[in-house]
């Protein structure tokens, strides 16, 4: 049976191909376009995934999308007349949205791909996250928690999954908070509030609030009141997101914290203003942190379960699941490398998979390396036109060389193997560096990443060997290994390992397990070896305002634009020295 | 080259000096200029990663660069004025006074290097003319004007190398590229003003069906959601993966 998931049209669009209960591929619509969170129908990204799968599109057995549009529709529709007349300026716009294409699903994906439109299934939104978090994990049964924005009506919802002997799949959601209600959204609203993007800026909010005290906390918990029943319930005076399409918060939120800050303003944590701003961010970090723990707990006590699998845009909070692994009785946190949306279209084909038809489950590859395979030999052909030395190394030879350079101080740009799903790289799509010394750090922000200097790198560490480096909770090195856990750096290294320990003392740490990254982990050990730390700074292979990069040759424009001094891709290495050869003066 | 103001730069000077006399404005527009510049280098950086032609990555490479450079100078004078400026959020007037408009809303990946050339030819040439015409009209402000005089240095070689590439890849039809890509902006900025406009007009119908449809409507969501319990909700039945509801 061939399914296609497919997400689409709110941010970070992205396809992947199921065959017989198997993942084949998939990959985000914003890696191939190079159109940060495109959110547009992925194209690009379904042609690559039939072409991964050696299919044409009626071949497919069915198209699976991740939400229900019409049930969307309901809900934007009651919410602009439940806020009559004050909706009168979001109405509009909402409905050119809708009716404008997002409404119309089925028909784009019957007409664009040419299936038949009974093929075409719908899934709900936290379905498919629920899906993605507990079917892709290593449990047979495990309590399942899910939470974003907003999906159809939903922003959270609280549930299990079983698999029983005969491989049944069962997905069961129990209870679910409505929108407007929505830890997700109070989550983004401040992200905006605080001058950063949504859907984007989310991670600069959790950097910022280690430098700040959560001054305000009183107050959040003045808008988020906890339920009798263990739920929340936001103020909606303090807000404008469900009304208006201007802004998410309210005159009332302005005058009880402030104005909020231009994104243009940038931050300086010496002023009061920059400290006001990073003790906003502390108090909302706090307070999510908080609910989401008593939430856990509640599912813990409810199921009696060990395993806990978290999903939706939320998850990728890592202080927070840090907190929850610690705090909610759970042993072991299962969170999905792609939590988001993008993710989703692995969650909705799995669900159609698993439970629409009923097939047996197949362990789930525990591995987020599905998109398309770096070439080395594009990277050496470009590289050798352009005059730049490059060589061709196995790997005896590689991995001391680059341990070498990347003691000796230098940056490096890291691809192997196929791209990761999701946020973060994991070893396939890195820039390296040195993680001893604070100036690394700001070096990368500065000329590298261009960034803001208050965000904090993130280290990668052989798994056996974390333990040694990092305070790990019981089954925090599980929760490390797609990097979602932010984790306290052990006292005595934290001097040594400047560059990715956080102004708290933290870092959101990458256990590398060999089974899944056997390269980078034999880099991370010939590392170790040369500097007797086998620790590594590991950020994602873009440039600010850019997607992670996909191809050689995006590695290689990235490396050109940037202080980034050798690329690596497959065995193929270059430095920045010009060859002998090189081009004439033109313009 | 040498960039020059155009004829209708040169007609709105007196609104180029009055835009331009006020700092916090100023500071605003060259924040806007600097993530159009960031905007334009990634194009640049796109359309070297996509050619074949390795002369032309390298000058694409070289011009990404200038456009970040370009980018991170804008949005430095501009932190500089607004940390000096009373605050002034107010009216900047992009559509009299814009900034570069880079590819100009072109898709690199579809296109062939000449179409691009000469594309970015025109909009080098026409940004740099409208940077020598704000340049006129900063007496008041050196620094700014000496960051638009450094800035028109670099536009005068991207108006250079693109036009010699042009005649390199396409020496016999490099006026008719360039007279196409003429009328693409034409069409492409009718294009924006038409669905601006379709833009404005659906709004306006949706609005009366807004207040002439909608309130007994309203009126029973409201009711209705007076009577939903606060916090947790049962889950939905789950509905057949056929539904769209």
């Amino acid at each position: 049976m061939r399914i296609l998931g497919i997400s689409a049209h709110y941010h970070d669009s992205a396809a992947a191909l199921l065959i017989d209960g198997m993942p084949i591929c998939a990959v985000q619509e914003e890696r191939l376009s190079r159109r940060k969170n495109d959110a547009a129908f992925p194209l690009s990204a379904i042609e690559w995934c039939l072409e991964q799968g050696h299919l044409e599109p009626e071949q497919l057995d069915a198209v699976v999308f991740y939400e229900k549009p019409m049930l969307k529709f309901d809900r934007i529709l009651t919410i602009a007349l439940r806020g009559f007349p004050r909706t009168w300026r979001s109405f509009p716009r909402a409905m050119q949205n809708a009716l404008g294409g997002k409404l119309w699903v089925k028909g784009i994906i019957a007409s664009r791909l040419g299936v038949r439109s009974d093929r075409i299934l719908f899934c709900e939104h936290h379905q498919s996250h629920a899906a993605t978090a507990f079917l892709t994990a290593p449990v047979q049964r495990a309590a399942i928690l899910t939470a974003d924005g907003v999906g159809e009506w939903a922003t959270l919802t609280l549930g299990r999954g079983d698999i029983d002997d005969d491989g049944q799949a069962r997905i069961g959601i129990s209870r679910e908070l409505r929108f407007p209600h929505s830890l997700g959204m109070l989550y983004s609203t401040f992200t905006a509030y605080l001058g950063f993007p949504v859907n984007e800026g989310e991670y600069k909010v959790m950097g910022l609030a280690a430098y700040g005290r959560p001054a305000f906390e009183d107050l959040l918990w003045r808008i988020v009141r906890r339920t009798p029943d263990g739920g929340i319930a936001l103020d909606l005076s303090y807000f404008d997101y469900h009304e208006s399409a201007r802004r998410g918060w309210s005159r009332k939120l302005v005058d009880a914290l402030g104005p909020p800050r231009d994104p243009r303003d940038p931050i300086d944590l010496s002023t009061p203003e920059g400290q006001r701003c990073a003790d906003v961010a502390a108090s909302v970090q706090r307070v999510v942190e908080e609910i989401l723990v008593d939430l856990a707990r509640q599912l813990q006590r409810e199921t009696g379960l060990p395993d806990l699998c978290l999903g939706g845009g939320v998850a990728l909070n890592g202080v927070a699941n840090a907190r929850i692994l610690r705090e909610s009785g759970f042993s072991n946190l299962y969170v999905p490398p792609a939590p988001g949306d993008a993710g989703c279209a692995i969650g909705a084909a799995l669900y159609a998979d698993r439970i629409h038809f009923g097939r047996r489950h197949g362990a789930f590859p525990d591995h987020p390396y599905w998109g398309p395979v770096v070439d080395a030999s594009e990277l050496a052909h470009i590289a050798a036109e352009d005059g730049f030395e490059a060589h061709r190394l196995t790997e005896p030879e590689l991995l001391p060389r680059i341990a070498e350079e990347l003691a000796q101080g230098r940056i490096v740009g890291w691809m192997q193997g196929a791209c990761e799903l999701g946020p973060r790289a994991l070893g396939n799509r890195s820039i390296l560096a040195a993680p001893h010394d604070a100036s690394m750090r700001e070096h990368l922000n500065r000329s590298i990443k261009y960034r803001e200097e208050f965000r904090p790198f993130a280290p990668a560490v052989p798994i056996e060997l974390a333990d040694r480096y990092f305070e790990l909770p019981r089954g925090g090195a599980r929760l490390a290994r797609f990097m979602s856990g932010v984790f306290p750096v052990r006292t005595e290294w934290r001097e040594r390992l400047a560059a990715v320990t956080h102004v708290d003392g933290t870092a959101r740490v990458q256990t590398v397990d060999p089974s899944m990254a056997p390269r980078f982990h034999a880099l991370l050990h010939a590392y170790g070896a040369r500097t007797g730390i086998p620790v590594l700074l590991n950020t994602s292979f873009n440039l600010s305002g850019e997607p992670i990069v996909n191809r050689a040759v995006e590695g290689y424009s990235t490396f050109r634009r940037s202080d980034i001094d050798l690329l690596v891709a497959g065995d193929a290495l270059v430095t920045k020295r010009r060859s002998a050869q090189t081009l004439p003066e033109v313009a | 080259m040498h960039p020059v103001p155009s004829p209708v730069d040169r007609l709105l000077k007196p609104l180029h000096r009055w835009i331009w006399a006020d700092a916090g404005r100023r500071a605003r527009k060259l924040l806007r200029f600097a993530e159009t510049e960031a905007d334009g280098g990634r194009d640049l950086a796109r359309a070297a990663e996509l050619t074949r032609d390795p002369v032309l990555r390298r000058l694409f490479f070289r011009h990404a660069g200038d456009e970040q450079r370009h980018a991170d100078l804008f949005a430095r004078r501009g932190r500089e004025l607004l940390a000096a400026a009373t605050a002034d959020r107010g009216f900047e007037a992009n559509w009299l006074a814009p900034g570069e408009r880079g590819l100009d809303d072109l898709r690199v990946e579809d296109e062939a290097d000449e179409t691009l050339l000469a594309f970015l030819h025109l909009s080098e040439q026409a940004a740099a003319g409208r940077f020598a015409a704000y340049a006129e009209v900063l007496d008041a402000d050196p620094q700014t004007r000496a960051l638009f005089a450094r800035i028109l240095e670099d536009e005068a070689f991207h108006m250079t190398y693109t036009r010699k590439q042009l005649a390199r890849l396409s020496p016999k039809k490099q006026g008719l590229r360039l007279w196409q890509a003429r009328a693409a902006r034409i069409w492409s900025a009718y294009l924006r003003l038409a669905s601006a406009v379709a833009g404005v007009l659906g709004r306006l119908l949706l609005l009366v069906q807004y207040f002439l449809l909608l309130p007994p409507f309203a009126l029973l969501a409201k009711r209705a959601a007076r009577s939903e319990p606060v916090g947790f909700a049962p889950a939905r039945r789950p509905m057949p993966m056929k539904s769209q509801y």
